[in-house]
């Protein structure tokens, strides 16, 4: 019988797992990525020490920007580290400040980080930068829709908009998995994550090629830690996207419904193991599938947009 | 907290929900076609849709026990997953080697919306449908309400794929697919009926097919094209 864990502890404990593992589990994608492409890849470590590289160097800013230029990457880190609080990371109960906010608040902060370092890169005059914003703010407008319907499936699935809840609905039996709301929400969230992360159908995320560029490019003018930090950002986003499919949609097991330590513990290796899968599963779709031109990504938001209303309709006649 | 207490809306049970979410990816791959450019993609769209309803067939007879259903999934599964892909296939083979292609011909110019729009208006259509046919509340032993709506929401989308596309092959298809639309409607609220009856329906789908097999011969050979474009003009 392992010790107890103090609540707080273990809030702490889930920010601090996704603080830590999301560039690991960037780690492992690229790895796999490599593979699937036939090269030998980076290591496994390598985000980590580009992230201690990166805050080795000197930071450079525009001369023409304002210190919202230099705030907005710690806002934005400051609201991806905030989202862990709300979802199931490790537990299956809620945790006190897991009621702070419901999965609208976790969209909003997740909108918000994406909202000042977009405006960062306005603020830059840098063309790349600028139109790496444009493009993230019009196509996550388009998002936006399906986002909204999968959150609607969520509320009619539960009576309520918490993912908690969400999860514990899903573990409750094998009908609430096999009902095509839950299925076809959870089709629509991945499609948003593929869009979201940078994977598909426009979007090389690791590439510098303009033609697709989108989240890349807003990082453009930020140089040492405030560089970090995006990418460290972008990295957390992924993590956190991961955490929401697979604990609150997918797979809501191997969370420790406990205080002890040991269950806590085996919880943080499910998580990461669970979001190393989705990441494989990201990755050979991110590979297997040409990329588009980039209007076409109203039609692969459309489908995403189908999957999300059609699960919405399902439940109006009750059998969904 | 009881989800149920909060106005949840409860889960059908498996058998329901499995044959909800068969439906469900019946209508999905309806909308796929509407996407599809390539009349090879939208044949196998078709099979695949085929293959969905068979297996609907057996996981209704399994949960109801009527053996008769699986005699009726596999003459089903001959029928549309065989048969008439190949004649489709060869029907329309032939059209393509006629053009000097070796290859079934493209449909894709045949569009008269964006896929992103024909997508938006399906979904408008697939609406209207699906709670249509919910207003209805047939509730039979072995039909999911859900499942009989999606069937309604097909049938229009159905109609939607023949509107939008201008060349006879997506037409074709778009009308074996209302065909496969309406099975699935029937299997769902008139899971026991006579084997024989059943039957007698699938085999209507042979005179569609041959209907639209000459059709597809005459325009084509009139035309020198599958596309329908051809025929807005009064006088040739």
């Amino acid at each position: 019988m392992s010790a107890a864990l103090p609540i707080p502890v273990i809030q702490l404990l889930q920010v601090l797992t996704v603080a830590l593992g999301a560039p690991g589990v960037t780690g492992v994608i690229a790895r796999v990525e490599a593979r699937l492409q036939g090269r030998r890849g980076p290591r496994i470590r390598q985000p980590y020490y580009d992230l201690a590289k990166l805050f080795r160097k000197e930071a450079l800013a525009p001369e023409q920007a304002s210190w919202f230029f230099l705030a907005a990457p710690l806002i934005a880190v400051t609201c991806y580290l905030t989202i862990p609080l709300l979802i199931p990371v490790l537990t299956s109960y809620g945790l006190p400040l897991g009621y702070m906010g419901d999965i609208l608040g976790g969209g909003f902060l997740l909108s918000l980080a994406s909202f000042v370092v977009a405006t960062a890169a306005l603020e830059t005059g840098s063309p790349y930068a600028q139109l790496g914003s444009s493009r993230a703010k019009t196509f996550s407008a388009i998002t936006e829709p399906v986002v909204l319907f999968v959150v609607f499936t969520v509320a009619l699935l539960t009576g309520t908009d918490l993912p908690y809840a969400l999860a514990a609905t899903v573990r409750s039996s094998a009908g609430q998995i096999i009902r095509p709301a839950h299925l076809l929400a959870a089709a629509a969230l991945f499609m948003v994550i593929l869009h979201e992360t940078g994977r598909i159908p426009v979007e090389t995320h690791t590439g510098t090629n303009e033609f697709g560029m989108i989240e890349e490019a807003r990082a453009f003018e930020h140089s040492g830690p405030y560089f970090a930090l995006l990418k460290w950002g972008s990295e957390l986003k992924q993590l956190i996207l991961f955490t929401i499919l697979a604990d609150v949609f997918l797979a809501p097991w191997g969370l420790a419904s406990t205080q002890h330590a040991g269950a806590v513990g085996l919880a943080i290796v499910a998580l990461l193991a669970k979001a190393c899968a989705v990441g494989c599963a990201v990755a050979v779709i991110d590979n297997s599938f040409a990329k588009l031109r980039l209007f076409k990504i109203t039609e692969f938001v459309s489908g995403a947009f189908l999957l999300a209303v059609l699960g919405v309709f399902t439940l109006y006649l009750g059998g969904g | 907290m009881d989800p149920a207490a909060l106005g949840a809306v409860q889960a059908p049970g498996v058998y329901q929900g499995a044959a909800n979410v068969i439906a469900a990816v019946m209508l999905l791959i309806e909308f796929g076609m509407l996407r599809q450019a390539l009349a090879r993609d939208q044949v196998r769209l078709y099979m695949a849709q085929s293959v969905l309803l068979s297996v609907l067939a057996i996981v209704i007879a399994a949960d109801r026990n009527l053996p008769d259903l699986y005699a009726l999934a596999g003459l089903s599964a001959a029928l549309k997953v065989v048969a008439v892909p190949l004649v489709l296939r060869r029907l329309l083979g032939r059209a393509g080697a006629d053009d000097g292609e070796d290859e079934l011909p493209g449909v894709a110019g045949s569009q008269t919306v964006s896929p992103a729009s024909a997508v938006l208006a399906a979904i408008v259509l697939a609406a209207i449908g699906f709670f249509c046919f919910g207003a209805w509340h047939i509730h039979g032993p072995a039909a999911p309400a859900t499942a009989l709506a999606i069937a309604g929401a097909m049938v229009l989308v159905a109609f939607g794929l023949m509107i939008v596309r201008r060349d006879v092959a997506s037409q074709a298809i778009g009308f074996f697919t209302l065909e496969n639309a309406i099975s699935l409607a029937a299997l769902v609220v008139a899971a026991g009926l006579p084997l024989i009856l059943e039957t007698a329906f699938l085999f209507d789908l042979l005179v569609a097919v041959v209907v639209f097999g000459m059709l597809i011969r005459g325009h084509h050979t009139k035309a020198e094209s599958l596309s329908t474009a051809d025929l807005t003009r009064l006088r040739g």
